[in-house]
């Protein structure tokens, strides 16, 4: 009987185990292989192993170290913003009396979207000509280089990936906060306590698993920003955007460094890895936290 | 009870299945072509049906490509060994696969294509054909006549001067209006952009062996300052916010492709505007030049099918079944002499210029290690066009990265 039902949950497991393996494992050990030969996927007949020499040439490549120094500057940049943003709008939620589904249902709006589709309306939104540049030379302000300046490109993207992704979090820290039992707010009211304690002593230890949760999708999320440089900037200008996924991208499919490319790829499978076991460390020593 | 038990009827019946099935088994197999290419599906299909037409025994199995994504999804297909029989290769791309022997060379079965078709720089090496042009791009001149006629301009300028002036002229209409759309902020395009100047100065990249890098020329030097000095009167997007920017009537030039004399009248019915030829140096000086751009057919070393692809790719490049796709999508034109001839240029002005524009516009050259030329030529333009270096420094500076590039092994 055990074993049949064991069976059973073995089988069910089966479809989704299948799609893993597939499209996960295979991949991810492929790609750990190819990281250590050289190999050009129009020539794979000239494959040769090169032991940890790709990791030895991404280590010594300035380029490398740009693209690592942007992508962090993008995570530093847009994780703290995000996850307080995220947090008050949670906050603010919560405390709603009336017109909460359709706030909520407005805030989580941009997670529907697919960020292809959000870039292309900030491309527009950032474009010399466009909608902001018209609003600043409304009010007799001078149009701004969004996109174009080096020193704005990147703030610009961060701006726009803080606010496709501040709905998403405020919605799972918003759900942390409806766990909260109503007897104990309650009780904490009942002695005296103002709004901000509550939230510092009450609501903030108990939504600190989803915090840790909120923080650790957001930095994978962030590590890997992709398609936002895709669309809006290639990268550019003067390689102010160029980030590592953009980096290992363009050395995979333009000039054909597959074993490269994947060994980039696992130092910062490796990087990210490390920084999120830090964050969990961080985040539980933290006092009141059972994560 | 019916025929169920009739010995007669069963005995024809069994006749009848013998014989269908011998005949099944005589019917020539049909084969099928892998054909990827970037045009939609209702404009090529109209295409196809006339091949099958023509050869019933042959399937072809069509796929559209996205400009977004095609390069990845054909790489990917050769490194996996599967790739397509046929398929729409854009020209950048061309040398990266030619130097990497993952096309057939077709030149000794093609030889009587080579009169009937333009545009074999972009298709050959060495010598040798690795591709047969199909479609030929390339970029002139759009003129907003309105803000030409404001700025006191009868005429779209022929010459680096009156092109100068017209932009300055335009520029100082003001309320936002720009002289000429600059492309920045994309640099995979600033090459196609600055060297039409450079190629009509006779200026190069590579020298005529392409051992030997003449990007620091004093003709591409000179270009570049001339290019540079157009930049305090223009507006620096990329091309797509250029031909929108243009599209509302807040640029006066914009250089840009075919694509967009279907779009205009749609989007922008009030706009007039003009196509004219790019500018040349001088009256008596240069070129009108362009870049050159062209989708060519190639068959893969990994084809199952080679003969049929390139009986499917001399099919295409005909003059009557590649005006067909012209006409449906706008993109580029038929790379068959012939098509010149087209009563369509006759009634389509716009196009007309396009079709001149391509005879004095100039292809990059194949070299194996075109990638990597193009990216350093490109870096050395952004910084240029943002300033961090002057015209000169920034190609003296492109010239020894290519020179070094070109020195080391493959």
């Amino acid at each position: 009987m055990t074993g049949r039902a064991s069976g059973g949950r073995l089988a069910g497991l089966l479809p989704w185990g299948l799609c893993f393996a597939v499209f996960g494992l295979i991949p991810l050990l492929t790609a750990l292989g190819l990281s250590f030969f050289d190999m050009n996927p129009l020539r794979p007949d000239l494959t040769r192993w090169v032991g940890g020499g790709n990791y030895a040439r991404a280590l010594g490549s300035p380029a490398f170290w740009h693209a690592l120094r942007t992508t962090a500057i993008f995570v530093v940049g847009t994780l703290p913003v995000t996850l307080v943003l995220a947090y008050g709008v949670a906050a603010l939620l919560g405390r709603l009396r009336s017109g909460e589904a359709f706030f909520r249902a407005a805030i989580f709006f941009p997670a529907t979207l697919s960020m292809v589709v959000i870039s292309l309306v900030f491309k527009s939104l950032y474009a010399e000509q466009g909608l902001l540049n018209g609003w600043l030379q409304a009010i007799g302000l001078p149009a701004v280089h969004w996109l174009q300046d080096p020193r704005l490109a990147l703030p610009s993207i961060m701006v726009m990936d803080i606010w496709a992704s501040v709905g998403y979090y405020a919605i799972l820290i918003l759900a942390g906060r409806k766990t909260l039992p109503v007897e104990q707010l309650e009780a904490a009211r009942l002695e005296g306590m103002g709004a901000f304690e509550i939230e510092r002593r009450i609501v903030l230890p108990h939504v600190r698993p989803v915090l840790l949760f909120v923080v650790l999708l957001n930095t994978v999320r962030s590590f890997q920003i992709f398609i936002e440089v895709f669309v809006l900037t290639r990268g550019g200008p003067l390689e102010s955007t160029l980030t590592l996924v953009y980096h290992l991208y363009e050395r995979a499919f333009y000039h054909f460094e597959m074993g490269y490319a994947c060994a980039i790829a696992y130092i910062l499978l490796l990087l990210v890895g490390l920084i999120l076991l830090m964050q969990r460390r961080l985040i539980a020593r933290a006092p009141g936290t059972a994560a | 009870m019916g025929s169920r038990g009739n010995p007669v009827v069963g005995a024809v019946a069994l006749a009848l299945a013998l014989a269908l099935a011998g005949c099944a088994g005589r019917a020539p197999q049909k084969r099928t072509i892998v054909f990827w290419q970037f045009s939609p599906l209702t404009a090529i299909q109209p295409v196809l049906d006339r091949f099958h037409h023509e050869h019933p025994d042959i399937e072809v199995q069509v796929e559209q490509l996205t400009w977004q994504s095609g390069r990845e999804k054909i790489v990917a297909a050769i490194a996996a060994g599967r790739p397509p029989d046929l398929a729409e290769i854009g020209s950048t791309f061309l040398p990266g696969l030619v130097a990497d022997s993952t096309l057939i060379d077709l030149t000794d079965s093609i030889p009587d294509l080579k009169s009937a078709l333009r545009g074999w720089p972009v298709a050959e090496y060495r010598g040798r054909a690795y591709a047969i042009p199909w479609m030929l791009g390339t970029r002139a001149l759009y003129v907003n006549a309105n803000l030409m006629k404001r700025a006191g301009l009868s005429r779209p300028p022929a010459t680096w001067a009156e092109f100068s002036n017209a932009v300055a002229r335009i520029d100082a209409l003001g309320s936002g209006i720009r002289g000429f759309g600059m492309n920045s902020g994309e640099r995979e395009v600033l090459f196609k952009k600055f060297m039409p100047f450079a190629w009509g100065n006779g200026g190069h990249i590579l020298d005529s062996t392409l051992t030997r890098s003449v990007v620091a020329s004093p003709q591409n030097i000179e270009a570049l300052r001339f290019y540079l000095s157009l930049k305090p009167h223009s507006l620096l997007d990329r091309q797509e916010m250029l031909d929108e920017a243009f599209t509302r009537g807040r640029v006066g030039f914009t250089i840009s492709g075919p694509w967009m004399l279907r779009k205009l009248p749609a989007s922008a019915p009030d706009l007039q505007f003009q196509v004219a030829l790019m500018p040349r140096p001088a009256a008596a000086r240069g070129t009108p030049a362009s870049f050159a751009g062209a989708e060519a057919l190639g068959i893969f070393r990994g084809s199952k099918e080679k003969a049929l692809a390139l009986l499917l790719a001399r099919f295409l490049v005909r003059e009557e079944n590649a005006m067909p796709l012209y006409v449906a999508t706008g993109n580029a034109f038929p790379a068959a002499v012939a098509a010149e001839q087209d009563t369509y240029f006759v009634s389509h002005p716009g196009d007309r210029v396009f079709v001149e524009q391509l005879k004095t516009a100039v292809a990059p050259p194949v070299h194996p290690r075109w990638v990597e030329i193009e990216e350093i030529l490109n870096g050395a333009l952004e910084e240029a066009i943002y300033g961090k270096k002057s015209a000169e420094s920034a190609l003296r500076s492109a010239d020894a990265q290519i020179g070094a590039l070109l020195r080391k092994r493959p």
